[in-house]
């Protein structure tokens, strides 16, 4: 008997709940239905040509971008400046390290009751400051004005997964070898050349998994959204998942939001899936050599 | 090092200001009275309880929900993952290597996409609005990522010590259970960490696939009063500081072996 007998139980999982439920959303996209009664009209490319043409999924599409541009840039950023930060021998390391991490740990619902604590216009923590220090001019209705609400949760996101980010990078720098940058600076190499040219290069296992990790975060952004403001003031934070959601299960609209979903998993998949191909080939690699 | 240049804690020191700001206030705001609440930078004038006693009644039942959907889906994913990477670590030619780039197709599928029919589903399983259904999906969805933490930490292990293992008359099963498994502690702890976290945290299937106290976890509970429109900070802030204890205490203790566990998976 082989090992690979091991694998019907996570096969069948697989097709019962990846395969069925995606072919099923598919078919479902190509239908008018509200969930409960037994006739499914047939529409076809309609539900499609319908999102195609709509203001509202546009701004989804883009504010999805927009996450995808800040999951990659703000806590991978942040997280590496943190870990080189702690990586050069500095005091209470243990300290910092927990400190950092612990955001993390919190579930996206306390991120969110947190937060709209944080951002409450008369009396939250940020206006309070604000209004302290002289600066109360700044302050904002921040979750209840459209065109900053979506900047508002990014910064709640950046204080939560920030940690993450921090740690596999700390992780990384440990694990390049001290001979590497001794040898540098015995030829004469800046700290910023140090970090650019050696230490940057050598962090590259640390660098893939965290921005890979992030772009598939980008994609599933959810829980904080709808947790915090619903998609809310007047859709203006709603990405494709929480407007999914509100038309499925809100409007009893479930082939509209199986188109919704279609579309998520195309951009999702034209996104992501080369970095899954690298992954697996890089698996693959470090067996034959 | 030798010399300590200022700047490092100087931004280091900002850092934690800025980081532990929203977690010390939620903590204050959690034991503050109605009248005081509006004073966001002062102590509390006396430690007020009540708002912990009326958040324990809203969500106590659901705590205990989130405990008991937790424990076993983190085993259970873990099984999972650790039985699919064995054979992908060790299985050589195209099938193996097709099946793994198949199931790490599976990370790249935002949940959202199979919510509908997952509602379906599970509804006709009879497991909608039970624990065991909330085994069965949080399972069924860390597969993909399991498997692909699992076969990397395994990757770190000696393909030689899988060789001598097969001549000294070691069997396959044999391998995976006595050598393997004690040989990927860290791995498995930090996956379990990650586990907890995801499972304990999840808010879109507890949302979909339960709508009563009988399995419904403190998440959705919480977002449930979050929600309403006359919101009481109070017993809100003590609610979420409740929700978040579990696992920030399972980091805290573990965070060594999680650290390590990140250094064979991620790290290679």
């Amino acid at each position: 008997m082989g090992h690979w007998i091991y694998l019907i139980v996570p096969i069948c999982l697989y097709l019962m709940f990846f395969v069925v439920p995606i072919v099923w959303t598919f078919w479902l996209s190509l239908h008018s239905w509200n969930g409960i009664s037994r006739d499914m009209k047939w529409v076809g490319g309609g539900n499609f040509m319908t999102l195609f043409l709509q203001p509202r999924f546009h701004h989804a599409v883009v504010n999805n971008i927009a996450w995808l541009i800040f999951y990659l840039l703000a806590p991978s950023g942040l997280g590496l400046l943190l870990a080189v930060i702690l990586d050069r021998g500095i005091r209470f390391e243990g300290f910092f390290r927990i400190v950092f991490f612990l955001p993390f740990t919190v579930p996206a619902v306390a991120v969110a009751a947190i937060w709209r604590w944080m951002y409450e216009p008369t009396n939250g923590l940020i206006t309070t400051v604000l209004n302290t220090v002289g600066l109360g001019g700044w302050a904002q209705n921040w979750l209840g004005d459209p065109n900053i609400v979506t900047f508002s949760l990014m910064g709640s996101v950046l204080w939560w997964t920030t940690g993450f980010a921090f740690l596999v990078f700390f992780a990384g720098l440990r694990n390049i070898p001290v001979e590497c940058i001794e040898a540098a600076q015995i030829e004469g190499a800046t700290p910023w050349q140090i970090f650019w040219r050696v230490t940057f290069p050598l962090l590259w296992p640390s660098t893939i998994i965290v921005l890979g990790l992030a772009a598939i975060d980008a994609m599933r952004v959810f829980d904080i959204i709808w947790a915090t403001t619903m998609g809310g003031p007047a859709y203006a934070s709603e990405v494709m998942a929480t407007q999914m959601y509100e038309i499925a299960f809100g409007r009893l609209e479930m082939g509209r939001a199986s188109a919704i979903a279609v579309y998520l998993l195309v951009i999702a998949g034209v996104l992501i899936m080369p970095y899954i191909t690298y992954m697996s080939r890089r698996v693959a690699d470090s067996e034959d050599s | 090092m030798t010399r300590t240049p200022i700047l490092p804690y100087i931004i280091a020191i900002f850092m934690v200001v800025l980081f532990m700001a929203p977690l010390v206030v939620a903590a204050m705001t959690s034991l503050k009275s109605p009248s005081e609440l509006t004073q966001v930078l002062h102590l509390p004038t006396e430690l007020y309880f009540e708002n912990y006693v009326r958040a324990w009644q809203q969500m106590g039942r659901t705590f205990i929900n989130s405990l008991l959907i937790t424990g076993p889906a983190v085993l259970f994913s873990i099984l999972v993952g650790t039985m699919a990477a064995y054979p992908l670590a060790y299985m050589r030619g195209r099938g193996g290597k097709l099946v793994y780039f198949l199931l790490l197709t599976g990370m790249l599928v935002p949940f959202q996409i199979v919510q509908i029919p997952l509602f379906l589903i599970i509804r006709w399983l009879g497991l909608y609005d039970t624990i065991p259904g909330m085994w069965l999906v949080h399972t069924a969805y860390a597969v993909p990522f399991c498997t692909f933490f699992m076969r990397n930490f395994f990757a770190t292990v000696p393909q030689s010590m899988y060789e001598a293992a097969l001549i000294d008359g070691c069997s396959k099963f044999g391998f995976l259970w006595r050598l393997l498994i004690p040989a990927s502690t860290a791995g498995l702890s930090a996956l379990a960490i990650i586990q907890s976290r995801y499972i304990w945290n999840d808010l879109l299937f507890a949302i979909t696939l339960t709508n009563s106290d009988q399995a419904r976890p403190a998440t959705a509970a919480i977002a449930g009063f979050a929600s309403g429109l006359q919101v009481e900070y109070g017993p809100l802030m003590a609610a979420t500081l409740i929700s978040v204890v579990p696992v920030m205490l399972a980091f805290l203790l573990f965070q060594k072996a999680f650290v390590r566990g990140l250094l064979g998976g991620a790290g290679k």
